[in-house]
């Protein structure tokens, strides 16, 4: 579905990824695992086309898709749910929600995606007419999620997801996502929390100051000697 | 008391306009962080495109006005797409040095197409002024300020109320994000400034026939819109709306009390008093949009 073909990605002159492959395929959940700075905000970013490429290419069910704007990459079917949340602080839950689906014009499937999401997360729909940045850490994660799902992807891009979040909300979170996941949605997780996505995953990326060291199977990894000494905890 | 409802009511006129000025440049400076030199020049052009379509081409007088609005608008997206695309990457003062650039291109081209005597723009109204009770007031001037209430009233729902405000309240705080809903930011970008072009240049139309139009006459304006930017705080649009009210009443009490030779040095001593006192300016708020 998603191929990554030895991509480089630089700020200014500075290579932040060097020749990094990946794939994708329709119906995994892959993840991607890597210490700080080792590049995964970068990859996601030259996926959904915030960066482009130096070299290398990128394709998406055959088209290639490096270099275009987010707006093309996103009609296409990949929404990519930044780092951070993001949320906008100063629109309404409500305005964030639409946000999400601002390239959509089907106002019926919009109400009814709405309805299912309300349905998935009800806190949301209480705190509709509420202001985003007055929301809590995790309701805000929810929402960044509901937003992102707004656009009906079929491919959907996390970016660490869990960050900052109290332990049970952690929970919530990757319950969420094993959810869009049931109900076909492809999706690619960035993550440093390492022992929950590898148990969660199909497959799994190790990257290593921006380039890829590893790959294989979720469960395979949780055994690999160098994944557990330097990410599990030995 | 009726001298103070008088002023009062001249200085809302006024008000009205200054908060044009000030939402046009709170959209550029405040939001699009570009220091913005010609928002007086798009008054002054505004101010003579009134003049050319009024009292030389001859066209029906509203008519002018919009049209000078709908010039100024173009003029703005033209700006933006030469000038300020292209340096998008660039730093502040680059940026800040090709506005000085465009400002004095700007003022010496009006120099040089309409001369330097001051031109007069005709109006349809009565010179006679209305007496409504304690007041009177030019029908010019009541004109001024119902067009400007029409204006503020549609700005506000532009940008509080359709799909498009909402996508550019959205790109003004989070440019990254927004570009990931599918959000044109490019394209946000330019029309922002194409709008608040668009708003210097009304401003200059509606006051043209109430003041004189000459070539410098965005110098004093331009400074004003900076004014009344920071009084309302940066980036705030219901701040300059009220800053620009502030500004011209105190302008308007000033000269009507004080001295009116010093009518444009009170509407400065505020400004000082505010950066003195409160430089976040008076409706800052905690969270910036932008
Ligand atoms: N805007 C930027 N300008 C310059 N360098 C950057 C920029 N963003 C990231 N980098 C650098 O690129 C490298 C990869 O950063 P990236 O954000 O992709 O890492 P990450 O794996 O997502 O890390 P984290 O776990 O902290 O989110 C880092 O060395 C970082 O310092
Ligand atoms: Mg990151």
């Amino acid at each position: 579905m998603l191929r990554l073909d030895a991509i480089t990605v630089c700020y200014g002159k500075v290579p932040a990824l060097r020749e990094v492959s990946l794939e994708v395929h329709a119906g995994e959940l892959v993840t991607l695992i890597g210490a700080n700075g080792a590049g995964k905000t970068t990859t996601l970013k030259a996926i959904s086309g915030l960066l482009s490429l130096a070299s290398g290419s990128i394709e998406f069910e055959g088209v290639p898709i490096a270099n275009t704007r987010p707006r093309d990459v996103l009609a296409r079917g990949i929404a990519h749910c930044p780092e951070g949340r993001r949320v906008f602080p100063e629109l309404t839950v409500r305005e964030n929600l639409a946000m999400g689906a601002y390239l959509r014009r089907d106002q019926a499937g919009i109400a009814d995606d709405l309805e299912r999401i309300f349905a998935k997360l009800p806190r949301l729909k209480e705190r509709i007419g509420q202001i985003a940045g007055t929301l809590s850490g995790g309701e805000q994660q929810m929402l960044a999620i509901a937003r992102s799902l707004m656009s009906r992807p079929r491919l959907m891009l996390f970016d660490e997801p869990s960050l900052g979040l109290a332990p049970n909300l952690v929970e919530r979170v990757f319950e969420i996502i094993a959810e869009i996941r049931r109900e076909g949605t492809t999706v690619l997780m960035v993550e440093q929390n390492a022992l929950a996505a590898l148990e969660m995953c199909d497959r799994a990326y190790l990257l290593e100051t921006g380039q890829m060291v590893l790959a294989g199977a979720g469960r395979d990894l949780l055994e690999n000697p160098h994944m557990r000494r330097a990410y599990l905890g030995g | 008391m009726d001298q103070i409802l008088q002023h009062a009511l001249n200085g809302v006129v006024l008000g009205g306009t200054y908060a044009l000025l000030g939402i046009g440049l709170t959209l550029i400076f405040g939001i699009m962080r570009v220091v913005n030199f010609t928002h007086g020049e798009l008054y002054a052009f505004g101010a003579y495109l009134a003049y050319l379509f009024v009292a030389l081409l001859h066209l029906d007088f509203f008519l002018s006005i919009a049209l000078a609005a709908l010039a100024g608008f173009a003029l703005g997206a033209l700006i933006e797409l030469v000038l300020l695309r292209p340096l998008r990457s660039n730093d502040i003062d680059t940026v800040m040095l090709v506005m000085i650039g465009a400002w004095i291109a700007l003022q010496n081209g009006e120099q040089f197409v309409w001369g330097g005597v001051a031109k007069l723009v005709p109006s349809p109204f009565a010179q006679e002024p209305l007496v409504i009770g304690p007041v009177s007031v030019a029908p010019l001037r009541l004109f001024v300020l119902g067009a400007t209430l029409v204006l503020l009233v549609g700005f506000y729902w532009l940008i509080d109320r359709t799909r498009l405000g909402m996508a550019m309240r959205a790109t003004f705080q989070d440019r990254d994000t927004a570009a990931l809903m599918g959000i044109d930011v490019r394209g946000i970008y330019t029309l922002t400034f194409a709008l608040g072009s668009a708003l210097a240049a009304i401003a200059g139309a509606l006051l043209g026939p109430i003041f004189l139009v000459n070539p410098t006459m965005g110098n004093l304006v331009g400074l004003k819109a900076f004014a009344i930017v920071i009084l309302g705080g940066l980036g705030n649009i219901t701040g300059a709306t009220i800053g620009g009210f502030v500004l011209a009443l105190v302008e308007e009490f000033g000269a009507g009390y004080l001295s009116s030779e010093y009518r444009d040095a009170f509407g400065f001593l505020v400004i000082i008093a505010v950066l003195a006192l409160r430089p976040q300016g008076f409706f800052a708020r905690k969270a910036r949009v932008g």
